[in-house]
């Protein structure tokens, strides 16, 4: 599939401020998220990552700047089209009613649907598709409030891939899962973004995005303070700057990318160290 | 996937209902101060015998049931919709300022001397759509129309403010006046005809139609504000149009039988208890089964003090409470 | 979440409408209880002679002295109207806003309700009697009064025989018991001449609804079910103690009256109403309207509203009376 621009995600100049803080909590941010890429958002609480978001799905007010999926600028989308192009998975949600697995995906669907149209066949196999893509077909006619976390969490993302959208946002969407379903969740990303797909993840995992994503932007009291590939953005001193906590980046041969690692307190600040091949840390 | 085993129970459940409803309003046609036996009953639907017999049944009886079962209909599916849309089990359709407005016009025309029944009707409708107006523009002005807690405290200040419009129109009253006021207050099909009927079931009709059609809008609403918005339903304007429907609706039944408590609240629960979790499914149940309970209750309003009669608010009350006392145990355990 | 304000927001209406509901239900409730103190009396239908020994409404001592009543503030509409009929309205100072009758006590100052008066006014108008309306809710006021020093007079008429005992009590407080015989004699014999011209005659049954929701009609408690009886009818719903019980259209047509009794404006709704087709007097149109500033009160011309009421139910016997 060759590059296009009708859906990578070009925010410009993005500045958010809620009513009653002093500081904005987006200020002038810009980046892009390209198709066929995982970008991801990183950096501490309270730096605006999931603003971002909340921008994108224009539930807050957005004071300068904007946000444009392809040539089309997102405040002027219609809900439905907005939704058929960009399936947004967002950070926190509680099931609300006992619904089946099923039915729970299936609203996924809603844009596609008109207000009494019955569930075609392609709404059928599009809901299918989502839920073996995301490994919930067994739990197909279980109710939602019977799933564990990590379920829970695999279900709302088999819920977005249902909108068969071109833009995939996730919000945190590896919280409560272990170590196995989130190395699935990573792989799956990777696999959508290898078909085509815009991928914007914002995400706490430094170590699993710098070897995922081709692109990080790293936030920090709500601008961009560094962008580009892990290698770039993954820096002891930026990094200790910006979390403020002693860290030591390593790199093992067979991981091929960067780790962050948090030391204790007492330990005094190390600088940035970038290992030969030994995978010595000096 | 629409679970085709979901599907088979959720029709189960509306025949049964269905079946109640035609039960319990065939009791209803059939006993009254005036005993009838079914035969006569059945002939005098047709309009034959005993010009009495024939009048009590079609023109006293078959109006109260009409009203009921539209009214308990359109209390409960206004519920139900109240309910999705704040994604609150305990949402009624009196939340809006619709009982405030409702009364305040049914009441200060009745305080001037108007008792016309289809004057007092309109009247109360008006006072009850306007008030719903006022209550929305409020949480606009403030902040923002779709946000429930906004909603709620604007409700409860413009029926604070309609309480005390009709004590103040009731302190002078002479008795009767009151007695007449407090009357419809307490919600009662006794003033049931056939404009009536056409009336509330026109606006059941209608405004409920609407609400059901919008049913799915608001399974996706129950998911949260963002979630919603990321699947593509334009949340503010959703939330108010179907808070605007709902109460209108509510406001509707007002007009036709007064304040009824309790359908609107618990009927939806006992649909969610039934195993409707979609909230098209769970609209219709409630439907039939609100109007089934109405149709039920005015029986009771009408038969357990004869001649006199309960007011069906209090009969639904009666009905509720037990209700809630089980739910409540049951929610502990 | 805001439900705590909600709930009391509905509690408070709830009790206020309980408040009301509570009032409501004490008039009614009080209203019964003249009923059995009353009944009594039914079966004298003549007037009494007052002695000082007697006591009004409130079981207060009946004010016999004249310099008693030298300013006279009437909230009670019957005894406004015998007031007048008897010729003592040079005394009174004041009446309550509901007396409208005669049309001469329009000029008499108005000083606001007559349940549940407001003292202040009253002293205002510096009266030495009050006559009260004998409800529960103004016992407060009588006491009130009685501290400040003025006399009270609590009367209601429920039943004729409670008229003629207004107007004897009237009497001898305002020092015009002759003339307040008259009156009451008056009355006693347009009664006795209408009795005697239905005697025979086979009795109407009636109903006589009062009010449309709920529906309130005529019961045994009040002196237009006696009226009734008297201008040869029958009350259907003789067998409610009530004053003004609440019963249902389909009793109503249970107990299928030859007619149905009612004022010109109620008579036009009924018969437009689908309802009300089940009774068969609405439906054969056997509506007799009845003439409400007659009927409307128990009062001097409850004369003239058995007369009225005896033209309805039997015409042909009730020409000759005059």
């Amino acid at each position: 599939m060759g590059a296009t621009t009708t859906h990578d995600i070009r925010i410009r100049g993005l500045t958010v401020q809620y009513p009653g803080r002093d500081r904005a909590a987006l200020d002038g941010v810009s980046f892009d998220a390209l198709p066929g890429t995982i970008t991801a958002v990183v950096g501490p609480n309270g730096s605006g990552k999931s603003t971002i978001v909340r921008a994108l799905l224009r539930r807050v007010a957005v004071a300068a700047g904007s946000i444009s999926i392809g040539d089309n600028v997102v405040s002027a989308m219609d809900p439905r089209a907005f939704a058929q192009r960009v399936a947004v998975v967002p950070q926190r949600e509680e099931p609300a009613r006992a619904l089946s697995v099923t039915d729970f995906v299936g609203l996924g669907r809603h844009a596609h649907r008109s207000a009494f149209g019955v569930m075609r066949t392609s709404d059928r196999a599009a809901i299918d598709r989502a839920m073996a893509r995301a490994g919930m077909t067994d739990a197909m006619h279980q109710r939602i409030d019977q799933l564990s976390g990590g379920e829970w969490q695999r279900v709302r993302i088999a819920r977005a891939l249902a909108q068969e959208a071109a833009v995939l946002v996730l919000d945190e969407p590896t919280t409560f899962l272990d170590i196995g379903h989130e190395m699935a969740v990573f792989e799956l990303l990777d696999a959508i973004a290898r078909e085509g797909c815009t991928v914007l993840l914002v995400s706490h995992q430094l170590n699993l995005v710098a070897r995922f994503a081709s692109h990080i932007v790293l936030l920090h009291a709500g601008t961009v303070v560094a962008s580009g590939s892990a290698d770039v953005v993954m820096r002891g001193d930026v990094l200790e700057a910006v979390y403020d906590w002693p860290l030591v980046i390593t790199r093992d041969p067979a991981v091929g990318a960067p780790s962050l690692l948090p030391l204790r307190r007492q330990a005094r600040p190390v600088r940035d160290r970038v290992d030969a091949p030994t995978g010595r840390i000096t | 996937m629409i679970n085709a085993r979901d599907r088979r129970s959720t029709t189960f459940v509306v025949l049964v209902g269905l079946a109640l409803l035609a039960m319990v309003a065939l009791l209803g046609v059939a006993v009254g101060a005036v005993s009838i036996g079914l035969p006569d009953v059945v002939r005098a639907l047709g309009g034959v015998g005993d010009p009495s017999v024939v009048a009590i049944v079609r023109d006293l009886r078959v109006p109260r049931v009409l009203v009921a079962a539209c009214v308990g209909a359109g209390l409960a599916v206004s519920g139900s919709a109240l309910q999705g849309t704040m994604r609150n089990a305990l949402a009624e359709p009196y939340l809006l300022g619709v009982s405030g407005g409702a009364a305040v016009g049914a009441v200060v025309l009745m305080a001037v001397g108007i008792s016309r029944p289809d004057v007092v009707t309109l009247g109360a409708f008006a006072g009850a759509a306007l008030a719903t107006l006022l209550v929305t523009a409020l949480a606009r002005v403030v902040g923002g129309s779709g946000d429930t807690r906004l909603l709620l405290m604007a409700g409860v200040i413009v029926g604070a403010f309609a309480n005390a419009c009709i004590l103040v129109a009731l302190a002078d009253a002479p008795p009767e006046k009151l007695r007449g006021a407090l009357w419809w207050m307490m919600g009662s099909a006794a003033d049931a005809t056939w404009p009536a009927v056409a009336r509330v079931g026109a606006a059941v009709l209608v405004f409920g139609a609407l609400l059901v059609w919008w049913a799915r809008e608001l399974d996706v609403l129950a998911l949260g504000d963002d979630a919603a918005a990321a699947l593509g339903v334009d949340v503010d304007r959703a939330s108010r149009r179907m808070f605007l429907v709902a109460s209108w609706l509510a406001a509707a039944t007002v007009a036709a039988a007064g304040l009824i408590g309790f359908v609107g609240l618990v009927v939806p629960n006992l649909a969610r208890g039934m195993g409707a979790t979609r909230q098209r499914p769970m609209m219709l149940v409630s439907a039939v089964y609100g109007a089934a309970l109405l149709v039920g209750a005015d029986l009771l309003a009408r038969t357990l003090r004869a001649p006199a009669e309960l007011p069906l608010g209090a009969v639904t009350a009666i009905i509720g409470v037990p209700f809630f006392l089980f739910r409540l145990r049951r929610m502990s355990a | 979440m805001s439900y705590p304000v909600l709930a009391s927001s509905r509690a408070l209406f709830a009790v206020a409408l309980a408040a009301i509901a509570i009032s409501a239900c004490a008039r009614s409730a009080d209203r019964a209880v003249e009923q059995s103190r009353a009944s009594d009396d039914r079966s004298a239908l003549q007037s009494r002679t007052i002695s000082a020994a007697d006591t009004d409404d409130f079981g207060a001592p009946l004010p016999t002295d004249a310099r008693d009543a030298a300013r006279v503030v009437s909230l009670n509409p019957t005894a406004t109207e015998v007031i007048f009929a008897i010729g003592a309205e040079s005394r009174l100072v004041g009446r309550s806003r509901w007396d409208e009758f005669p049309a001469q006590a329009a000029s008499i100052p108005a000083l606001g309700d007559g349940i549940r008066p407001n003292v202040e006014a009253l002293l205002g108008a510096r009266p030495t009697l009050v006559i009260l309306y004998a409800t529960e809710e103004n016992r407060a006021a009588a006491r009130a009064l009685q501290r400040a020093g003025v006399r009270t007079l609590a009367l209601r008429v429920d039943h004729i025989a409670q008229f003629m005992s207004l107007c004897a009590q009237l009497g001898v407080a305002l020092d015009a018991t002759e003339r307040a015989r008259v009156v009451a004699d008056s009355v006693q014999r347009t009664l006795d001449r209408v009795r005697d011209a239905t005697r025979g005659a086979s009795p109407v049954t009636v109903v006589w609804p009062l009010w449309r929701a709920p529906v309130l009609v005529v019961g045994r408690g009040s002196y237009l079910d006696e009226l009734l009886e008297i201008a040869g009818g029958r009350n259907v719903f003789h067998d409610f103690a009530a004053p003004s019980p609440a019963v249902s259209i389909e009793e109503i047509a249970k107990r299928n009256p030859d007619v149905l009794i009612a004022s010109a404006k109620t008579s036009g709704e009924l018969r437009a109403s689908t309802a009300w087709r089940s009774v068969a007097a609405v439906r054969n149109q056997h509506l007799l309207l009845d003439d409400p500033s007659l009927t409307g009160r128990p009062s001097v011309v409850l004369g003239m509203a058995a007369v009225s009421l005896a033209r309805l139910l039997h015409p042909d016997r009730a020409a000759a009376l005059r």
